[in-house]
């Protein structure tokens, strides 16, 4: 095994930024109080809390008590199709925590693009009189697409004013699963016009297990952990001070230099593209050209095993991610790349790039060169049987 | 240097296998055997990481990978028999039914039609000229679960591990850096998995309760869920409570009973002659004396073999209907059969 590690797959973790870390840290110890209890270092912590959120929630527009924290995505996901009861429309390339809560409820898929975009009158054909919530993610966490998502809000907002206009009394929500992109694209709720949003402190160089759902004012949802009546009764349980008080300062940190990141990765990740594409002529990039990520570069060699590339690549510390785990076993291919079209060959050859603050551009270099070796030796032996 | 295909299970024996083939200069290729296993709903398959793990250490090795899906007949030869023997009321061992059918049978027939000229696995055992010896670690001996083997399949079978001790392996695989060097042995029967006997049985049998009878005087001492739950010998699990612990020392399939004492020396605990069935001889019938074992791992001791009968010079503890008994001659394992 390699010492130095070459990380590119912040889509699936990112490391804790150590000012976020130190942030954490009193939180842990000196200022360890529940924040519900009565004197005055408990009220301070309090105190520092609710700031915290203030903070969260500024940096996509909202105010404190709009946002419920949550331990991560999933359970904000899980909250927000709380809101539903008889139909949801959700994108057929959702995270599974998406889909998971949609298989509860009556649910149709919208199938996206072969550049995995999910088009407006897609989602529009399948919104019923009984649909109550429709669920499409800000960006895809395998393929990076950037969906159009106030292109859809239009869509449901069109449909609000249908209803009103007959009568009908059942609310539409729009909800956005916004783990994947934060720090790399905007992330507004006015901008992007939706009824619910969910955030995830670990995808953006915060401690895992905390996330947040806003929630707009007006908008009905059902807790799902009950107990104490924190978080305005929405989620009970004592408050994860160190873990918002994180949040809130990776955050902000991924709000300041939103921009200069995201160019800085888009300029990484073209040049990585293209060195690959240069070198081999099978090579199929997946996912939008432009409206993607600019830290995400998903590839396709069919005929090569990319589970097989990720263990060759780990010997060398290049950390990269699959689309399908163990070929020859059926069903455990990537529902993304099935949705978006791929073949089996394609699925299988597939490699999840993703860069992040780890990424720089010697480093990347080595990591090009080290998988343009490493594919070509696989080639060498897919050949040779 | 031969084509072998080694049976990589994700272990730490097997990993280390397919290493020494590569070093000793074979063209290996591992091969993942996916047997039956039980899916529980909403939770992580169990056998998905042990794959992930015999496929990354081949990939360390850069040998190829393959997998090959044993699933149905796995499920209609190793754990139907295991349903079936218990609902007879048996006590069944599948590992060795497991070795019979599917690894010495179905995978070396597999991989020899694939190319192959050998297989390998990381039993602890030893073969020459087609012959089953026991192990250099007398602890790890596992010729017990291979007795079923036929003499064909021997010859064309490698055990590398036979000539070392399990720590010998361990550091090896450790030298090697392989990743799997320190990964926990696995205990219990794989398709069962977490779940325990008890309620993987209970998904496939209907069991009805009945009575826990006092051996010694006929008095009812309690309730049982199901008699094929209980095997000979068993001290723990029988919620009879109080005194002295009470042992099984029989059952009634029929009736529906299982039968307990707290006499250790129950004559039913304890036999001089065993009665064999499915008799198998890896090469040819023996009569006469030679050593036995009764379970894994047990010690080998002295009896004489003859008309299926086996004759014990000191009468041995809970010898179990459906366990399997196998007979060695010196360091060779020459067959076994299975408990009438």
């Amino acid at each position: 095994m390699s010492d130095r590690i070459y990380y590119l797959d912040h889509a699936a973790a990112t490391p804790v930024d150590a000012q976020v870390l130190a942030a954490m840290q009193p939180y842990y110890s000196d200022n360890f109080f529940n924040p519900s209890s009565p004197y005055a270092p408990a009220v301070a912590v309090r105190r520092d809390y609710e700031m915290a959120k203030s903070k969260l929630a500024s940096t996509i527009g909202a105010k404190a008590d709009e946002i419920v924290i949550t331990a991560g995505a999933t359970e904000s996901i899980n909250l927000a199709f709380s809101s539903a009861v008889s139909h949801v429309v959700v994108s057929a390339i959702e995270h599974d925590g998406v889909l998971a809560a949609a298989r509860r409820i009556n649910y149709d898929k919208a199938k996206p693009t072969h550049k995995g975009i999910i088009e407006p009158a897609t989602v529009a054909s399948l919104i019923t009189p009984e649909t109550d919530l429709v669920s499409v993610q800000l960006a895809n966490n395998e393929i990076g697409t950037i969906q159009p998502i106030r292109d859809i809000v239009s869509v449901v907002e069109a449909e609000r004013a249908r209803r009103k206009e007959a009568g009908e009394t059942r609310p539409i929500y729009m909800h956005c699963d916004g783990s994947q992109g934060f720090g790399q694209i905007d992330v507004n709720i006015a901008r992007l016009g939706v009824d619910m949003l969910t955030l995830n402190s670990g995808k953006m160089y915060g401690p895992k297990q905390v996330g947040l759902l806003w929630v707009k004012p007006g908008v009905k949802i059902v807790p799902v952990i009950i107990g104490g009546g924190q978080e305005r009764g929405l989620r009970s349980g004592t408050e994860n001070v160190a873990g918002v008080i994180g949040f809130a300062a990776a955050a902000e940190k991924a709000y300041t230099h939103r921009k200069s990141e995201s160019e800085r990765l888009q300029n990484l990740r073209d040049r990585m593209q293209q060195d690959l594409i240069k070198n081999f002529d099978d090579l199929i990039v997946s996912g939008h050209p432009k409206k993607r990520l600019p830290g995400s570069l998903h590839i396709s060699l069919p005929g090569i095993d990319g589970e097989r590339l990720v263990f060759s690549l780990e010997t060398e510390g290049v950390l990269v991610a699959t689309g399908s785990a163990c070929a020859a076993n059926k069903g455990t291919r990537s529902h993304v790349l099935t949705a978006i079209g791929m073949t089996d060959a394609e699925a299988d050859g597939s490699l999840r790039i993703t860069l992040g603050r780890l990424s720089d551009d010697e480093s990347l270099k080595t990591a090009t060169s080290i998988i343009i070796q490493h594919i070509q030796r696989e080639k060498e032996r897919v050949g040779r049987a | 240097m031969s084509k072998v295909y080694v049976g990589m299970s994700g272990g730490v024996d097997s990993s280390l296998t397919a290493a020494l083939l590569v070093e000793a200069g074979h063209d290996v290729t591992g091969v993942y055997m996916k047997n039956w296993t039980q899916d529980l709903p909403g939770m992580r398959c169990p056998w998905a990481d042990d794959l992930a793990d015999a496929k990354r250490v081949a990939v360390h090795l850069g040998i190829d990978f393959k997998v090959f899906d044993f699933e149905q007949e796995y499920k209609q030869k190793v754990v139907d028999y295991m349903i079936g023997e218990y609902r007879l009321g048996r006590t069944p061992n599948p590992d060795i039914m497991c070795n019979q059918e599917i690894k010495f049978k179905l995978f070396l027939e597999t991989a020899l039609e694939d190319g192959a000229e050998y297989v390998a696995t990381g039993h602890y055992a030893r073969t020459k000229n087609g012959q089953l010896l026991l192990a250099e670690d007398s602890n790890k001996d596992q010729t017990y679960f291979l007795y079923r083997v036929t003499k064909q399949a021997l010859e064309k079978t490698l055990f590398p591990l036979g000539d070392f001790t399990k720590p010998k392996v361990r550091e090896m695989a450790e030298e090697r850096g392989l990743i799997t060097a320190a990964k926990k042995d696995s205990v219990g029967i794989c398709f069962v998995g977490q779940v325990g006997m008890r309620e993987f049985l209970s998904n496939y049998v209907d069991t009805v309760p009945g009575d826990i009878i006092d051996r010694s005087n006929g008095k009812v001492l309690g309730r049982h869920d199901g008699a094929i739950f209980y095997t000979l010998g068993q001290r723990h699990g029988l919620d009879v409570g109080g005194g002295l612990p009470y042992y099984v020392v029989g059952k009634d399939m029929d009736s529906n009973e299982v039968y307990v004492s707290t006499d250790l020396n129950d004559k039913s605990l304890w036999q001089n002659t065993i009665n064999l069935n499915s008799i198998h001889w890896i090469d040819t019938l023996y009569e006469g004396e030679c050593l036995i074992r009764v379970r894994h791992r047990a010690p080998l001791i002295k009896a004489v073999i003859r008309d299926s009968i086996l004759y014990l010079d000191e009468a041995e503890r809970a010898v179990t209907p459906g366990q399997s008994v196998v007979i060695y001659k010196e360091n060779h394992c020459l067959g076994g059969g299975i408990v009438q």
